[in-house]
């Protein structure tokens, strides 16, 4: 990056010297962290970056050597030049950079910030990369695709209900296989699991489409008020299934495999399966994009990108820690009560929704876990969606 | 290219709510002087600090997707003086500044010798004796459930870890605020404007705002709806219980109208008669100390100043005891609370009489569709059916036609 004179920071001491240096090197990729750090040199930019910028840039120094790579120097100046997405504080100055400072917030060791501070300079790139992407929320179908999706006159009506993480790609296969849900009083299937795993996939689906609180903070707000998740409350989706397409056409779907062999497929489609770590970067990624791409194109987007970047990351599935296990399990049996009292009739075996027991070390989110895979995302980012053309099955 | 942009970015709780209104009121008249304030809808501007800094803010972020660049093409487009004002501006950073700025056609160090645009930076700031208490009740008003104690105590965390310390430092420090903005603006187009002691004249904020807009020769429509009215003590408490116990329930689209606009500034703001909420008075010396260093810093930049530095002090400790938000006289918050249910009654009877005109206009339309459908035929029949009805020949006739038909029927 060439630099502008005129508008170069002034480099007034021995310790703003120091952190240009620091910058530079990082720049060309170095490791040393800045409390030891000791050569001189001249600002290259404008402004010199903050400490979250710095550091972000030297753990993925670290990464890449780590793996034997280098850090293009495009994404380090991308880096550097990066804002701090969302609330807190703004870009931090470095601890010993500028001995005159009197006002803003407290210049820190960028080697002692949170991984969260880090985090949101990751997200608001990770969230332009989605962006730049260019995927709609509808895909370019072939031709072959389409016929294939074409709803064939045998296929029961139906439709499906439930957990949105669920029944989004279950219904997106469907509509590629050709069967497509509706038609004339159709059977409405309530997707269910153990309730677990509904709140986990409830809390997922809001990660995607509108971020919001963290896993441990979502759960306490629902079991403190002493109810479930909209998302993740089965009794509730299956009462207002029941009203829209009729109190007898309502099954609840606790083996999916049996929906399989009602529909006519081998097995229904899964979500991506997404880790504790992998949903938490989708949520802090989803905040930034949110400001980039029209709301209701997010979710489609995220989970175009991010969704299948992400798939079989980012370590265990979510678990809910034991102390809300009252909560839990009163909600469970709640709604077993309730389902099993209105009569639906159930594929597979109702005692599924009731959950098994809490672990103590429940697998929750991990800052230092989200960033690294923040950070594998930032070394090897996803790529700008290709400009049209014909596709295999039309080409060949 | 626009020769010049009047750039104010804050502070929060200086009377910016009403500037804004009346710059949003008059466009029209603002722009037959040349003065550009592109907006199309009374927030655009705060959409667009939004979109400039990637804040999200109870979903109304969603109108903000490219707002920033929009308004920046405005004023580019625009020859003559643009007026951006949003006080939330003032917490950006020195990288999204930067951005901002490059984005009016900005030049290094503010040159215009090649065209580039002449920003000059406005800051309304107001005493932190004043600046305290208010945003600890702009955040009640946004959901907050914090006591007044705890904000005190994350304001003065010296790390600003707490998101809370982090943003009331963000658009309250106003050395570092002018640090980030001013950065490459001459000190000589960085404007000052300082809000006048309470028992200062009525119009003086006004004043100063228009001579530092250059407004003061225009004939401007000054009646306005919009404020920002503050909230006594027992009204603020009861607004805090209020979140704690229903916030999470209410999705900012119902929360805003009901809470923030029927309760705080429709219902609660009226009460003029409750305590008015202050500053502890442990921490006058505190406040008192660090508006010493603020005064010092600006005076030695040398700033344009409208109005006086001295305003920053704020007034001395009152003589009268402080009423604590947090332990506030129980018997006022149940008439703040006698009054927030009777509105509450009254916006839910209100509501209902609405549902029930609208599901009677239902009604009308869907038997006019009905109607529409019926064929002629049909309708004759009908028509001939209530004209008979209307009289003694005519329903005799009638009754002999339906035991005629009757017969019909049964035989058929």
């Amino acid at each position: 990056m060439p630099p502008n004179d005129a508008a170069l920071d002034r480099v007034t001491g021995e310790g703003q010297r120091r952190a240009w240096a620091w910058a530079a090197a990082l720049r060309e990729g170095a490791t040393t962290p800045w409390h030891e750090w000791s050569g001189t040199g001249e600002a290259f930019r404008p402004r010199l970056p903050g400490a979250q910028q710095l550091e972000l840039l030297r753990r993925l120094n670290l990464a890449a050597s780590r793996a034997g790579r280098e850090v293009p120097v495009r994404l380090a100046d991308r880096i550097l030049a990066a804002g701090v997405s969302g609330r807190g504080r703004g870009d931090l100055g470095l601890i010993g950079a500028d001995p005159d400072q009197r006002f803003g917030p407290r210049p820190v060791d960028p080697g002692t910030l949170p991984d969260e501070e880090l985090l949101r300079v990751a997200a608001g790139l990770i969230a332009d990369d989605v962006a730049a992407t260019g995927v709609g929320a509808e895909p370019d179908r072939s031709l072959i695709e389409r016929v294939r999706a074409v709803r064939r006159p045998w296929v029961p009506s139906y439709v499906i209900v439930g957990s949105q993480w669920l029944v989004e790609p279950c219904v997106d296969d469907l509509v590629a296989r050709g069967h497509r849900p509706g038609g004339r009083q159709p059977m409405a299937y309530l997707l269910a699991d153990d309730l677990a795993s509904v709140i986990a996939h409830a809390w997922t689906a809001r990660a995607f489409d509108q971020g919001g609180q963290r896993w441990p903070a979502f759960l306490e707000g629902f079991a403190q008020a002493g109810h479930l998740p909209p998302r993740a409350d089965l009794a509730r989706m299956a009462r207002s299934a029941a009203r829209r397409y009729g109190a007898g056409r309502v099954t609840v779907v606790l083996d999916p495999s049996q929906l399989a062999d009602r529909l006519g497929v081998r097995a229904l489609a899964a979500p991506p399966r997404l880790g504790a770590h992998a949903v938490d970067l989708v949520r802090r990624v989803g905040e930034p994009l949110g400001l980039l791409v029209p709301t209701e194109q997010r979710p489609a987007l995220l989970r175009a990108t991010l969704a299948r970047r992400l798939d079989g990351r980012g370590g265990p599935s979510l678990t809910i820690p034991r102390r809300w296990d009252t909560w839990l399990r009163t909600q469970a049996e709640r709604i077993h009560h309730e389902i099993a009292a209105a009569g639906y009739p159930v594929l597979g075996d109702l005692d599924r929704l009731l959950p098994g027991p809490l672990v103590d070390d429940a697998v929750l989110p991990d800052d230092a876990e989200v960033l690294a895979l923040a950070v594998g995302l930032l070394l090897d980012p996803m790529t700008p969606r290709p400009a049209a053309g014909p596709t295999t099955e039309e080409g060949s | 290219m626009s020769r010049r942009v009047l750039l104010h970015v804050g502070t929060p709780k200086t009377g910016t709510s009403y500037l804004q209104d009346v710059l949003f009121r008059n466009r029209a008249q603002l722009l037959k002087h040349g003065i550009s304030y592109p907006a199309d809808r009374f927030d655009a501007q705060f959409l667009a600090a939004l979109d400039l800094m990637r804040l999200r803010w109870g979903g109304l972020e969603q109108d903000a997707v490219g707002a920033w660049d929009l308004l920046a093409q405005r004023i580019r487009d625009h020859d003559g003086t643009s007026i951006i004002s949003h006080e939330i501006l003032a917490t950006a950073s020195r990288t999204q500044v930067a951005r901002a700025l490059e984005s009016l056609g900005h030049q290094p160090g503010g040159d215009t010798s090649d065209g580039g645009t002449e920003v000059h930076l406005i800051l309304s700031v107001r005493d932190l004796v004043r600046q305290i208490p208010a945003e600890w009740q702009e955040n009640v008003k946004h959901r907050a459930a914090f006591r007044y104690a705890r904000f005190l105590e994350l304001i003065r965390d010296p790390e600003r870890s707490h998101r809370v310390g982090a943003w009331f430092w963000g658009v309250q420090e106003i050395p570092d605020i002018l640090a980030r903005w001013g950065a490459d603006i001459p000190p000589e187009r960085i404007h000052l404007v300082t809000v006048p002691p309470a028992d200062g004249p009525k119009d003086e904020l006004w004043r100063r705002f228009s001579l530092a807009f250059g407004l003061d020769d225009l004939d401007l429509d000054l009646g306005t709806e919009r404020s920002n009215p503050s909230l006594g003590v027992p009204e603020s408490a009861l607004i805090r219980r209020i979140n704690r116990a229903a916030a999470r329930d209410l999705s900012p689209a119902h929360y805003r109208p009901l809470v923030r606009e029927l309760l705080a500034h429709r219902t609660f703001s009226k009460r003029t008669g409750s305590p008015r909420l202050g500053l502890p008075p442990d921490l006058y010396p505190w406040v008192r100390e660090l508006t010493g260093s603020w005064i010092a810093e600006l005076t030695e930049k040398k700033y344009d100043v409208i109005g006086d530095l001295e305003d920053l002090r704020g007034a001395p400790r009152p003589t009268g005891p402080f009423v604590d938000p947090d332990r506030p006289p129980p018997r006022q918050v149940n008439n703040a609370a006698i009054d927030a249910i009777k509105a509450l009654l009254l916006e839910a009877a209100h509501r209902q009489a609405e549902n029930e005109r609208l599901r009677l206009e239902l009604e009308d339309a869907r038997r006019e569709i009905i109607r529409a459908r019926t064929p002629r035929l049909m309708r004759s029949m009908e028509w001939t059916v209530r004209r008979l009805e209307s009289n003694d020949t005519g329903r005799k006739a009638l009754g002999v036609y339906r035991m005629a038909r009757g017969r019909n029927s049964r035989s058929a």
